[in-house]
Order: C-alpha cells, then sequence, then structure tokens
C-alpha cells in the first residue's frame, strides 16, 4: 500500500500542472491561495519576507469604493464587492468601523449628490448623518465641516492579510519561498519554462521549472518581465503616508470630493495615518521621501482633525504602487484597476502578468490571473474564494517550511546584549 | 545628509557569523529602518531583513539596535546615533537567526495560538492617550443621539506579535518552553474577554502551569521593551494575583 500510495503521489505530481508565483504581496498570496484551491501545485517566491514590498507599506484602507465612486466607477464597484467578500473570508482581521465623507467647503458640499449618486450607482451603502452626530462619533473632527456621509470603509492589516491567503494555500499544499530572489527567467524558444532563484538565506543558486508563471511582482513586474524580453505598461508611482503618534478617530475619514493629496486619514490600532501623494519614480527600491510632501500631509491632514498639527509623527513612509497607463497622463489619472497580461500576445508563452489594482481588490485579481491559468493549462476547476474561510494567518509561521534549513541560536554574543542593556538604563 | 556607519550582523546557514561595515547616505530626519533599506538597496542585495508596514502596526521589523530591542520603523536615527559609533543592528535574541537579522519566530505564533487570543477587539468609542484641550473640549461636547451601531467600535489589539519581549526576557534564555511575555499577555487578553468557565479555566491552567507565570522573575524588561506599550509584565503580575486568589477561596472553601 504504502510504496503505491508513493508512486501514486508521483504520478501525480507529474500530471498536476505547477504553477510558480513570483511575489508574496496581497496579489501573489491572494494568487497562491485561489490557485491551490483548485488543485494545481503552486510555488510562491518572495525576495523578501511576505508582504515586503508595497502591500506592507499601504494604506491599510478596506475601500468601500466610495474614494472613486464619482471618478472611477469599475474600480468603486471592484471595492465594495470584495470588501463584502474580505468580510467573510477573513472576519478576525478587519477593523470594522465604517468611514465617514465629509465636506469642509462649499465645493466639497455641492460634490455631495454627484457622491450620492455615485454610491448609488455602484450599490455602495451610503447614508448621510448629522454634522452633530459626525462631531459626537468623531471629537477630533474640523467642528467647521458641512456635511458627512457615511459608508462601509473598513481597516485591514496588510502583512497578516498576505499571511492568511499564504497559510490557507500552504494548508492545500502550495509551497512558500521567502528571501528567494528571481534573478532569471528560463526561456526555451518562445516558453517561458521556469525560474532561477537565489536564496539569501543560504547563498544558494537553484532552477526551478514550471508549467506557467505568474508574474505578480507590483511595481517591479516590468523588472520580471523584461527577463522574457516583453514589456507591462504600469507607472510605479510612489506616495507618501505619514503615520501620527496617537489615533485621532475612530472611523476612516475622506474629504469628500474628487480623490487628491492628503484627503484621507486612516485609523489603525494605536495611530492614524494620513496619505497620500502621487508622484512616478523610476526605481521602486530607491524612493527617497520629499520633505515637503510630509509637510503636505500635516496640512492637508489638519483641515480634516486640526490636532494633526499638535500630535507627534511616529512614522513617515513612502512605496510604489503598481498603476496601469491608461491615457492620462497624471498620476492621478491612471486607473486603480487591475488587469491581466497573458504574453503570449506578446509571443511568449507560459508567462502571465497580474498588475495595477488594490490589497482590497486581491481576491478578484487573483481570480482573474487564475481563470486565465487554468485555461491555458486546460485545467477545469472553478475559483472558490468567495466563500472559503482562511486559516490562521499565526499558523503561517508554524507551518513546516523545509527550506529554512539550518540555523543558530541568537543571541551568542551575550557581552553585546549585556552592554547593550547598560546603555539603555 | 549624514554618511551613517553601520555595523551589521550577518549570519549564513553553514557559515560562522560576523559583522559587516557599511556607510549610508540617509536624512537627518530618517528611521533606522531607512539606514537598513539603502545598505540593502545600495550596497549588499544578500542583506536579509524583515520589513512591512514601516508604522509599528505589522511587528515584523523588530531587531536590536545597539543591543536593545526596537523596531527600526519607529526608532529615529536621531534617538539612537550618537554621530560617530557606527550602529550596531543584530537579530532579536531567544529565536534562532534564519539568516542576516531574520530570525524564525514560529514559537512566538505557537505561544500566540495556545492563548488563542483574536487579533481584534471590541471597544468602547477610542479615547485618545493624550487628553489635550481637543479632546476635553470633545468630552464637554452635549451628548448627541446617534444611531444604536455606533455604539461600539472593534479595533486591532495592541500587541503587533512582534517578539521584542521575548527577545528581552531573561527568563526565556533559562527555559525555552517559558510561555514568555506575550503568550502570558494574551492569555490575560483572552481570559478577560470570555465568561465560559470552561475556558477560563484552560486558560488558567496555562499560566498556572510549568512553563506559566510563576517562572517569570519579575524582571520587567518585556514592559520596558515593548514598543506598544502592551504591559506584559504587569499582566502577568495580575495573572499571578488572580491565581492566588483562587487558591486562598478553595482554602476556605468558596
Amino acid at each position: 500500500m504504502p510504496a503505491g500510495n508513493v508512486s501514486l503521489e508521483k504520478e501525480k505530481l507529474k500530471i498536476i500542472p505547477h504553477v510558480i508565483v513570483i511575489g508574496a504581496g496581497s496579489t501573489g498570496s491572494a494568487t497562491a491561495h485561489d490557485l491551490a484551491l483548485r488543485g494545481l501545485r503552486v510555488t510562491v517566491i518572495e525576495r523578501g519576507e511576505v508582504a515586503f514590498g508595497t502591500t506592507g507599506r499601504n494604506h491599510c484602507l478596506l475601500h468601500s469604493g466610495g474614494r472613486y465612486c464619482v471618478t472611477d466607477r469599475e474600480s468603486a464597484i471592484e471595492c465594495i464587492d470584495e470588501n463584502m467578500i474580505l468580510r467573510k473570508i477573513m472576519p478576525d482581521l478587519l477593523e470594522l468601523n465604517d468611514g465617514l465623507f465629509v465636506a469642509l467647503t462649499e465645493a466639497d458640499l455641492a460634490f455631495k449628490e454627484r457622491f450620492l449618486e455615485g454610491c448609488a450607482a455602484c450599490h455602495i451603502p451610503a447614508t448621510e448623518i448629522s454634522v452633530k452626530q459626525a462631531l459626537a462619533i468623531e471629537p477630533f473632527l474640523n467642528p467647521k465641516i458641512l456635511a458627512a456621509v457615511r459608508v462601509p470603509d473598513g481597516v485591514f492589516e496588510p502583512f497578516r492579510f498576505c499571511l492568511a491567503f499564504l497559510a490557507t494555500a500552504r494548508e492545500n499544499g502550495a509551497a512558500v519561498r521567502t528571501y528567494s530572489e528571481v534573478t532569471d527567467l528560463v526561456c526555451s524558444g518562445k516558453n517561458v519554462t521556469g525560474v532561477k532563484i537565489l536564496d539569501h538565506r543560504t547563498g544558494q543558486k537553484e532552477t526551478l521549472n514550471a508549467d506557467l508563471i505568474v508574474n505578480a511582482a507590483g511595481p517591479w513586474a516590468g523588472e520580471i518581465a523584461a527577463k522574457a524580453e516583453v514589456s507591462v505598461p504600469e507607472i510605479p508611482t510612489a506616495g507618501v503616508m505619514v503615520a501620527l503618534d496617537c489615533r485621532l478617530n475612530n472611523m476612516v475619514l475622506n474629504r469628500l470630493n474628487k480623490p487628491s493629496d492628503g484627503d484621507i486619514v486612516v485609523p489603525q490600532r494605536a495611530t492614524s495615518v494620513i496619505g497620500t501623494t502621487s508622484w512616478k519614480v523610476d526605481d521602486p527600491d530607491l524612493i527617497t521621501i520629499p520633505a515637503e510632501h510630509v509637510e503636505r500631509m500635516i496640512t492637508q491632514g489638519e483641515q480634516l482633525m486640526p490636532a494633526v498639527r499638535n500630535v507627534p509623527m511616529r512614522a513617515k513612509m513612502a512605496v510604489a504602487r503598481p498603476l496601469i497607463a491608461v491615457g492620462g497622463t497624471e498620476a492621478r489619472d491612471v486607473s486603480r484597476t487591475f488587469e491581466c497580461f497573458d504574453h503570449a500576445r506578446d509571443g511568449m508563452n507560459g508567462f502571465v502578468t497580474i498588475a495595477g489594482g488594490k490589497t482590497t481588490t486581491a481576491r478578484a485579481m487573483a481570480q482573474k490571473v487564475a481563470d486565465i491559468v487554468c485555461r491555458k493549462l486546460d485545467v477545469a476547476a472553478e475559483c472558490r474564494t468567495r466563500d472559503t474561510l482562511l486559516v490562521s494567518y499565526r499558523l503561517f509561521f508554524q507551518q513546516a517550511d523545509p527550506r529554512n534549513g539550518s540555523s543558530v541560536r541568537s543571541g551568542q554574543n551575550r557581552s553585546f546584549q549585556r552592554s547593550g542593556v547598560n546603555e539603555h538604563a | 545628509m549624514p554618511k551613517v556607519p553601520l555595523q551589521i550582523f550577518r549570519y549564513k546557514a553553514g557559515e560562522p557569523s560576523r559583522y559587516d561595515t557599511c556607510t549610508v547616505d540617509i536624512p537627518d530626519s530618517a528611521h533606522v529602518i531607512d539606514a537598513i533599506d539603502a545598505a540593502w538597496a545600495v550596497h549588499d542585495p544578500s542583506l536579509t531583513f524583515r520589513r512591512a508596514c514601516h508604522h509599528s502596526s505589522c511587528g515584523s521589523c523588530a531587531i536590536r539596535i545597539n543591543g536593545v530591542e526596537k523596531l527600526p520603523c519607529v526608532t529615529k536615527l536621531s534617538d539612537v546615533w550618537d554621530g560617530r559609533t557606527p550602529l550596531r543592528l543584530d537579530p532579536l535574541r531567544n529565536f534562532p537567526v534564519v539568516s542576516d537579522l531574520v530570525v524564525d519566530i514560529s514559537s512566538f505564533f505557537q505561544r500566540m495560538s495556545a492563548a488563542d487570543m483574536a487579533i481584534t477587539c471590541e471597544a468602547e468609542a477610542f479615547l485618545p492617550f493624550t487628553v489635550d484641550s481637543f479632546a476635553v473640549a470633545a468630552l464637554e461636547r452635549k451628548a448627541v443621539e446617534l444611531p444604536e451601531d455606533f455604539s461600539r467600535f472593534n479595533r486591532f489589539e495592541q500587541c503587533i506579535e512582534c517578539g521584542i519581549c521575548m527577545s528581552a526576557c531573561p527568563t526565556m534564555a533559562a527555559d525555552d518552553r517559558f510561555l514568555g511575555p506575550a503568550g502570558l499577555a494574551a492569555i490575560y487578553q483572552a481570559r478577560h474577554k470570555t465568561d465560559d468557565p470552561k475556558k477560563v479555566e484552560h486558560l488558567l491552567g496555562l499560566a498556572d502551569g510549568e512553563h506559566g507565570v510563576w517562572r517569570c522573575h519579575s524582571a520587567f524588561e518585556c514592559t520596558e521593551a515593548c514598543p506598544q506599550a502592551v504591559d506584559p509584565a504587569g499582566k502577568i503580575m495580575a495573572l499571578r494575583r488572580e491565581l492566588i486568589a483562587r487558591r486562598f477561596s478553595k482554602m476556605w472553601g468558596k
């Protein structure tokens, strides 16, 4: 029996297609989960820790879609649909306190009708509450607000968001290799057949073969695609966020107008995070935070909550988003929606890029790319991620990873610790 | 932009550990994570370290800076660098090193799973940590009738599961099965979220066990090091008080 099982297992490995997903941000993590749930063999390759790139430095906003309901309805509908799905599949990983869109000027007030229309058209539940009520719920809100509309915004925690998808993928057989950088794609004629990786934990190089490779490298997707001599119309667009040293709001606070710089304050745990700006960058690994952007966050943020100016800053961060170029020339004009590129159209088979989007829509992005993967690999399996409850993110670090290799006990240099403690005292 | 010298712990499986030095150009206002980012992006892509949120929410980047456990994402360079001595960066203690600044934190999550504390909690509408004039004004504002579902908010727990407390704890080094500061603080939280006598019994049983609260040396290093003011030591003491009170009640047959 056991011997038979082993050969059966081997047989299975030959038959079941193997898919490599490059990137363990929200898109890659959700994609690995979707493909593993459909029964495919999946290996995730990530050059750093989970959520090391764009996803990690995220505004943590579970979009209701309100932010885009006037300017980009396609994105807005994606957001509200996914918002409702995430509430079902990761209920323990969300702060669900809704959001307010507040009008500060007559122009904002004039925008309200269009906003409510937009919400209705995108089936986003939106209700106007009185200024008095808004101020009672949010004591730090600018007392001069003219109107407030409540929408089902929420807050997630991007690192654990990814861990939950990856832990579930691992439960379904996926392998996750962090600190492993894709140094090259293996091409055979017009086919991409594998990846060359360098494991930074050991310095070892390895080649992994796959039936298909999904490029989910976010703003680094262009760099990966170039290794197969194809391109992705992506514009790495950085944004600055400022985290305050205490939490000033219960709900997500948005300016009731078209999206602009510093018009949103997302509370989370013990902080409020103001965001964001938008500018194109050449190298997503080398972003310098412009001092004037930080100041702009404070001046914009204090319009929503005057106390912003009086609170110490806890942290400031910037990261490149992987926005897709569609017509508009300004960084704010590119769509926040996502796109899947089958590079067969560029003459390269076995290689697909999923780009754009945002963490709120990661599951939908995964569904779209997994549908394409399955079609290309001739696998008949339906997407099941809409109603599959994710396992605890805490499992991720407890699941066996044969790649961790041998390790040493930390803290061998006792003298350093002691001197350190003394310095501290 | 100052040139900041760094002395970074390096280890790769099968090789002896060492310290590497390099100098990075970063602005005065930078945080230590920016220095690590620069060392990696500019000098050595083989450097492994953990990072995600950059604002003390994910807990992944925790290391020791000049020997003291900190989150580099919220540690200002100016607070830890004297302007000349290389800034020394080490991985956390009491965890196996995977490579360089990355430790295997699975033992931390095993403890959190044992305590089974949910990461989110129901909370009253928050009150700010520092009550300044704005908050006072708000508190004085007249009561307003609110929609029913506005009475309770939910939020993430204060603990970001960074592992700093376990690294700072002197008891961890002596008993590697010690439930540890975060594990015991989580047991305390979980215990106070439930009225189910079975659950309470289970949680207090864990706390009272061989590797529970009585192992703690009351050094309070965890509370000192915690970047999120969780005060694990205070919670360990509270569990001890409850356990003692229960013993007395049992003695008197109550």
